[in-house]
């Protein structure tokens, strides 16, 4: 991460805009056994209430981080009940990173968000919709599977 | 010179600071061997 990812200056810019970044050692503790730390890099989303929305394990290169960060920040909005906020974000990802690791899930929360403001279930059916034509080998149409009922 | 991303390092102090700024924390979990 910090010889490709963390040097390209769309993610330096993407992250001071839109975080507060907190790099902490895997084996400080109390916070690696708090957050139940395993193996690292370890990403967390966390509200200023130190609430955890989105975490991920593993090397992301640019391409992946920032709709990686995307998501994040999108459930953040979405488990607060700010769906508008929440699709914002996710529209970012799916819009502008199509194609990447994160895209599947965006599209599942982007189906529930638009139901949950609107009450209509037909959002939910066209993201089933655009999950199984799009990436039709992704968990998330799988999980969407039910929707195609409505 | 290019910018980089300035790492705070205490969690008390990013969360103090997310709350001022209304923006959640990126929590990065390095490996520092």
């Amino acid at each position: 991460m910090d010889t490709v990812t963390y040097p390209e200056s769309k993610v330096v810019r993407f992250i001071e805009e839109n975080f507060i970044p907190l790099r902490i050692p895997s084996d400080s503790k109390p916070h690696s056994e708090n957050f139940n730390v395993k193996w690292t890099p370890t990403l967390i989303t966390l509200s200023p209430e130190a609430q955890e929305h989105h975490r991920t394990v593993g090397f992301l290169g640019p391409e992946e981080l920032i709709p990686s960060l995307l998501l994040g920040l999108g459930k953040y909005h979405f488990e607060n009940d700010r769906f508008d906020e929440a699709l914002a974000r996710l529209e970012q990802l799916v819009d502008g990173y199509a194609q990447s690791g994160s895209a599947p899930e965006a599209i599942f929360l982007c189906g529930v968000c638009r139901y949950k403001r609107s009450h209509d279930p037909k959002p939910l059916k066209d993201a089933y919709e655009k999950l199984s034509a799009v990436f039709p080998d992704s968990e998330w149409t799988k999980r969407a599977y039910p929707y195609r009922l409505l | 010179m290019a910018a980089k991303i300035q790492w705070r390092t205490e969690m008390d102090e990013a969360l103090s600071l997310g709350q001022k700024a209304g923006k959640p924390i990126l929590l990065d979990f390095f490996n520092p061997n």
